[in-house]
C-alpha cells in the first residue's frame, strides 16, 4: 500500500547503515568528487556539456555507450568476484555473505551484465559503425538516440542507487520471477528498484531499436540494396526487429508486476485468481528474444572480421543472411524451453524442444561458412582473429550444451543447475563478449584514428580464454554433480568445493585479462603517434566504413558514396575509383540537451516511484510531459553546412593527412 | 597462435581428466540409480554422440583450415573456392537435427513425468508439499507424514504428486532417481520414480525461493518391502501428529528443520492445501 509519509518509504531506517552500502556510498561520492575536481581544474565543464553530453553525433553517443558499459562492467565483475569467493568458501558454513545478500548480488550481476554491459556495448558499436557502413551521415532520429542513451544511463544509475540511498536490491534472480518477487515474499524496495531500472533502460533500448531499424531501412547510400548490406548491419537489423517486438513485452510484464506490488492487484500472486506461471510465459517471451539480441550482432561482426582477415569475400553471404533471419524468427517460438519442468505435457515440451534444436541448423551453417571463408584464403592472425578463433571453438561447446538443455528429459536433470549457468555464460562471454572485444579492436582505429596495441590485445585474449574455461568447465561438472544455481552455501560432503575453488581461480585469470585490456588502452593512447591510421583503412578491409578517414569527420562522408555491389569499398579499391569532388550542402542535426533533461526527469520519476514518494513522482511525470511538449515545438533541430565550407574542411583534412 | 592454442588445449584436457577421475563418483547425473534418471542419462549420451558426428569433423576442419591457409604459409593453392554448394551445408546439420528430433520426441513421451511406471509391485503414493523452507511428505495410504525425508520400497513405482503452500515456486529434484519438476501453490504436478535397489539419495529444492533456499534439502531412502513396512510401523508410533493446528504452525517460515515423523495426518490435508488457492 502507498505510504502516507512525506518521503514515502524513504525513512532514516532505509539509509545505508551496513558496511557494504556505506563503503559503496563513500566510493561513489569520492569518485564523483574526483571527476568534478578534474573537470574544474582543467576547465572542461562546458566542453563536456557541449561536445559530449548534448551531442547527437552517433560516433560520440557510441563512445559514451561504450564508456558507460565499461563502467557497469566493473560493477558486474565486482559482483562476480563476490559470488565466486562466497561459493569457494561456503562449504559446510555460511561463508562471508548472508543468503539474502548473496541473492541480491547475483540478481544485480545478471541484470547489470545483460542490460547495461552487453546491450550497452552493442549499442555503442552500432552507433559507431552502422551509419558508416550504410553510408549515412547520422541516424534517422538523432534526438531519440541521445534520449535512448540517457534513459539507459538513468536505468543504470537507478540500479546502483541503493548503495547510496539505501534499501536493498531484489533477491529474486535477474528476471524477478513471481511469486517470489510479489509483496508477500518481498515487501522491500529491492524488486521496485529492479522493475523501474528495467523500465527506464528498456524504454531506452526500445527507442534505440526503432531508431536503428528506421536508419537501416531508410538511410542507406544509393545503390545499397538490402542484399548488399554488410553483415554486421544485417545482424543489427535482426537484433533491432527483436528489440522492437520483444521489449514492449518486458515493459508490460514488469509493469503488471508493479501493479501487483503497489496496488495489490493479483496478476501473478498465488491465490485470488492470480497465475504465477503466466509471468514465466510473459517474461520469457521477452527473455528468449533478448538472449538472441545479445548474440546475433556478434555473429555479424565475426562474419566481417573473418572475411577481412582472410582477405577474401565472406563465403555464403546469402546463407549467412538467411541464417540470421531464421534465428531471429525461431527465437520467438522457443520461450517455453526455459520451463519444461513446470509440468506442461509431453507434446508441448517436445514441440518446444524440437523447435529449439532447429536453431542448431542455421547456427551450424554459420560456423561452416566462417570456416569456409578462411578456406583457401590468406588468414592474418591479428588480435580480432584471436577472438574469432576463441569464439568459434567456444560457440560450438555452448551450442552442444544448448541442445542438451533443449531436450526436455535431459533438461529435467540439468535445469536450474550450474550446467545451465555454465551454458549461458559460454554464450554470453564466448559469443557476445568475445564479439564485443573483437569488434572493438577491429573498429577502434576507425573511430579514434589509431590502432590498439596488438601484443597486449593478444595477451588479454589468452587470459580471457584460459580464464573462461577454468571458470566455467567446473560449473558444467558441478551441474552434473547435482549442484543447483544460486546456492549461497552447501554441504561439504557434496564434494563440490574443489571445483568451486577452481572456478574462482578462473575469475582471477579473467580479471587479469580485463586489467591487460585497460593497460592495452592506456599504452595505445600513449603510443598513438606510432600507430596512427592515416589511410582510413588499416586492415585492408571491405566495407564502406573504411572508405572515409579515421576518425571520420563529424558528417562521416563529405560525398555520399554510390554502391554497386557487396563489399562496396573493396570494389572501389579494385577499380581505383574516386568520386568527383562536387560537394553539396550537408544537413546536420543540432546538439540538444533535451535528452539529458527528459532522462533526468524520468530518473527522478523512477526514484520517487520506487520509494513511493507520490508527490515527487507526479511532479517528475509532469516534467517529462512538459519537456516533450516543449521539444515538439522546437522546429530548428537541424543546421546546414554549406558546400563551400565542406570543401574547405575537406581540403584542410586531406592536407593534414598528407602531412 | 595455433601452436599456443594446442598447448593450452592439451594442458587443459590433461587437467580436466584428472579432475574427472577425482570427482567421478560424485557426479550424480552419471550415476543414476533409478529407471527415469537412467533413461535421461541415456538420452543425454545419445544426443552428445550424435552431435559429435558433426562437431569433431568441424573442429578438425576449423583448425586445419586456420593452420593451412595462414598468411605466412606460401604454398597452398588458394583458388578456386570450396566446391560444396550452400544447400548441402544446410543439409548436414539438418539431418542430425531430424534424427535428434525423432529421438527426443519419443524420449519426451517415454520419460514424461505424467506417465505412470509399470512394475510388478503396487505403486506407492506420496504427496509432496513444498513449504518455506522444508519438504513435507504425506503418505495418504499409510496415514503418516514426514519432514525432509522420504522412504519407499525398491523396485516399486512411487507416484509423487507435488504442490506448495505459503512458499513461492519450488522445484523438486532428486538427481539420481529423476529430473526435477516444479511444486507450486494451487497446482498439482506429478512425478514417477522407481529405485533399482536399496539406497540413500540426496534431494534438494532447485528453484530460488528466498532466504532458506540453500538448506531446503531432503534425504530419500529406498529399502526392501519388509524394511519399508517395518519403517511405516515405526513411524506410526511417533509421538507427533500432523493435525490442522500442527500443520498451521509448520507452514510458518523456518529453516534447517530436522527430519520429523508424524504418526497421523488429517484426512484430505493435501487436497485442502491445493484448494486453498483456488478461491
Amino acid at each position: 500500500m502507498p505510504s502516507n509519509n512525506f518521503f514515502g518509504k524513504l525513512t532514516s531506517d532505509a539509509l545505508p547503515h551496513v558496511w557494504y552500502t556505506l563503503g559503496g556510498t563513500a566510493f561513489m561520492v569520492l569518485l564523483g568528487a574526483m571527476v568534478a575536481l578534474f573537470l574544474t581544474k582543467t576547465n572542461r565543464w562546458s566542453w563536456l556539456w557541449k561536445e559530449w553530453l548534448t551531442s547527437t553525433d552517433p560516433k560520440k553517443i557510441g563512445t559514451m555507450y561504450m564508456l558507460f558499459a565499461a563502467l557497469m562492467f566493473f560493477r558486474g565483475m565486482l559482483d562476480a568476484l563476490m559470488l565466486w569467493v562466497q561459493q569457494a568458501l561456503a562449504a559446510g558454513g555460511q561463508g562471508y555473505l548472508t543468503a539474502d545478500h548473496f541473492q541480491q548480488i547475483f540478481t544485480s550481476h545478471g541484470d547489470i551484465m545483460v542490460f547495461f554491459v552487453t546491450m550497452g556495448f552493442f549499442f555503442g558499436l552500432m552507433n559507431w559503425i552502422v551509419p558508416l557502413q550504410i553510408g549515412a551521415r547520422d541516424l534517422a532520429y538523432p534526438f531519440l538516440n541521445s534520449l535512448g542513451l540517457w534513459l539507459t544511463v538513468a536505468g543504470g544509475i537507478l540500479i546502483n542507487l541503493f548503495f547510496v540511498i539505501g534499501g536493498e536490491f531484489a533477491n529474486t534472480g535477474w528476471l524477478a520471477i513471481t511469486p517470489l518477487s510479489e509483496r508477500e515474499f518481498n515487501p522491500g524496495v529491492g524488486v521496485d528498484y529492479l522493475i523501474w531500472s528495467l523500465q527506464l533502460s528498456g524504454l531506452g533500448s526500445l527507442l534505440a531499436g526503432i531508431n536503428f531499424l528506421v536508419t537501416i531501412i531508410k538511410k542507406r547510400a544509393p545503390g545499397m540494396t538490402l542484399m548488399r548490406m554488410p553483415l554486421f548491419t544485417w545482424t543489427s537489423l535482426c537484433a533491432m526487429v527483436l528489440i522492437i517486438s520483444a521489449f514492449p513485452v518486458l515493459t508490460a510484464t514488469t509493469f503488471l508486476l508493479w501493479l501487483d506490488r503497489f496496488f495489490d492487484m493479483h496478476f501473478f500472486v498465488t491465490g485470488f485468481g492470480g497465475n504465477q506461471m503466466m509471468y514465466f510465459n510473459l517474461i520469457w517471451m521477452w527473455g528468449h528474444p533478448e538472449v538472441y539480441i545479445l548474440v546475433i550482432p556478434a555473429f555479424g561482426m565475426f562474419s566481417e572480421i573473418v572475411s577481412t582477415f582472410s582477405q577474401k569475400k565472406v563465403a555464403g553471404y546469402v546463407s549467412l543472411v538467411c541464417a540470421a533471419i531464421a534465428i531471429t524468427l525461431l527465437s520467438y517460438m522457443v520461450w517455453l524451453h526455459h520451463f519444461f519442468t513446470m509440468g506442461a505435457g509431453a507434446n508441448v515440451n517436445a514441440f518446444f524442444g524440437i523447435v529449439t534444436m532447429v536453431i542448431a541448423i542455421p547456427s551450424g551453417v554459420q560456423v561452416f561458412n566462417w570456416i569456409l571463408t578462411m578456406y583457401r584464403g590468406r588468414v592474418i592472425f591479428a588480435s580480432p582473429m584471436y577472438w574469432f578463433m576463441g569464439f568459434i571453438s567456444t560457440f560450438i561447446v555452448g551450442g552442444m550444451a544448448g541442445i542438451l538443455l533443449a531436450t526436455p528429459p535431459v533438461d529435467y536433470q540439468v535445469h536450474n543447475s550450474l550446467f545451465l549457468v555454465a551454458h549461458f555464460h559460454t554464450m554470453i562471454i564466448g559469443v557476445a563478449l568475445f564479439g564485443i572485444f573483437a569488434g572493438t579492436t577491429y573498429w577502434f582505429p576507425k573511430i579514434f584514428g589509431f590502432t590498439l596495441n596488438e601484443r597486449l590485445g593478444k595477451r588479454a585474449f589468452w587470459f580471457w580464454l584460459i580464464g573462461f574455461y577454468v571458470s566455467f568447465v567446473p560449473l558444467y561438472l558441478l551441474g552434473m554433480m547435482g549442484a543447483t544455481r544460486r546456492l549461497d552455501h552447501y554441504d561439504a560432503a557434496t564434494g563440490w568445493q574443489p571445483l568451486f575453488i577452481t572456478s574462482c581461480i578462473g575469475f582471477f585469470f579473467i580479471a587479469s585479462g580485463v586489467i591487460t585490456q585497460i593497460i592495452q588502452l592506456v599504452v595505445s593512447i600513449k603510443e598513438r603517434k606510432k600507430h596512427l591510421d592515416k589511410t582510413g583503412d588499416p586492415w585492408n578491409a571491405r566495407g564502406l566504413e573504411w572508405s572515409t578517414s579515421s576518425p571520420p569527420p563529424f558528417y562521416n562522408f563529405a560525398l555520399i558514396p554510390t554502391v554497386t555491389s557487396r563489399d562496396a569499398f573493396w570494389q572501389m579499391k579494385q577499380k581505383h575509383s574516386s568520386p568527383k569532388r562536387l560537394y553539396k550542402d550537408i544537413h546536420m542535426p543540432k546538439n540538444t540537451p533535451m535528452g539529458i533533461y527528459i532522462a533526468g526527469a524520468a530518473f527522478v520519476f523512477g526514484f520517487a516511484i520506487v520509494w513511493q514518494i507520490l508527490w515527487l513522482s507526479l511532479l517528475a511525470a509532469l516534467c517529462v510531459i512538459a519537456l516533450i511538449i516543449k521539444l515538439s515545438c522546437n522546429e530548428e533541430t537541424e543546421y546546414v553546412l554549406p558546400a563551400a565550407k565542406v570543401a574547405k574542411m575537406e581540403k584542410l583534412r586531406t592536407h593534414a593527412d598528407a602531412k | 597462435m595455433l601452436k599456443r592454442l594446442f598447448i593450452v588445449v592439451a594442458i587443459f584436457i590433461a587437467l580436466l581428466s584428472i579432475v574427472l577421475l577425482i570427482c567421478s563418483d560424485k557426479t550424480l547425473l552419471t550415476h543414476p540409480l533409478g529407471i527415469i534418471a537412467r533413461g535421461e542419462l541415456k538420452l543425454m549420451t545419445t544426443n552428445i554422440l550424435l552431435m559429435l558426428i558433426i562437431v569433431v569433423p568441424t573442429y578438425i576442419f576449423l583448425f586445419f583450415t586456420a593452420w593451412k591457409y595462414r598468411a605466412s604459409n606460401p604454398s597452398p593453392r588458394r583458388k578456386p573456392p570450396f566446391p560444396l554448394k550452400e544447400p548441402i551445408l544446410w543439409m548436414i546439420p539438418a539431418v542430425i537435427v531430424v534424427v535428434m528430433a525423432v529421438i527426443t520426441y519419443k524420449a519426451t513421451h517415454a520419460l514424461d513425468p505424467y506417465k505412470p511406471l509399470t512394475a510388478e509391485a503396487k505403486p506407492l503414493k506420496i504427496q509432496v508439499v513444498a513449504l518455506d523452507w522444508k519438504w513435507l511428505f504425506i503418505y495418504p495410504e499409510q496415514g503418516i507424514a514426514t519432514l525432509n525425508f522420504i522412504q519407499f520400497p525398491e523396485r516399486t513405482p512411487v507416484h509423487l504428486t507435488l504442490s506448495a503452500d505459503g512458499s513461492p515456486m519450488n522445484s523438486f529434484w532428486l538427481p539420481q532417481l529423476s529430473g526435477q519438476i516444479y511444486a507450486m501453490s494451487g497446482m498439482v504436478t506429478p512425478l514417477h520414480i522407481m529405485a533399482d535397489g536399496p539406497g540413500i539419495y540426496s534431494g534438494r529444492a532447485a528453484e530460488i525461493n528466498g532466504a532458506g533456499f540453500a538448506d531446503m534439502t531432503f534425504v530419500a531412502k529406498s529399502t526392501s518391502q519388509e524394511d519399508f513396512e517395518a519403517w511405516v510401523a515405526e513411524v506410526k508410533q511417533a509421538p507427533l501428529q500432523l493435525t490442522d493446528s500442527a500443520y498451521n504452525e509448520l507452514v510458518q517460515r523456518s529453516q534447517n528443520n530436522p527430519v520429523t515423523f508424524y504418526s497421523f495426518v488429517e484426512e484430505n490435508l493435501f487436497h485442502r492445501i491445493v484448494m486453498k488457492y483456488a478461491q
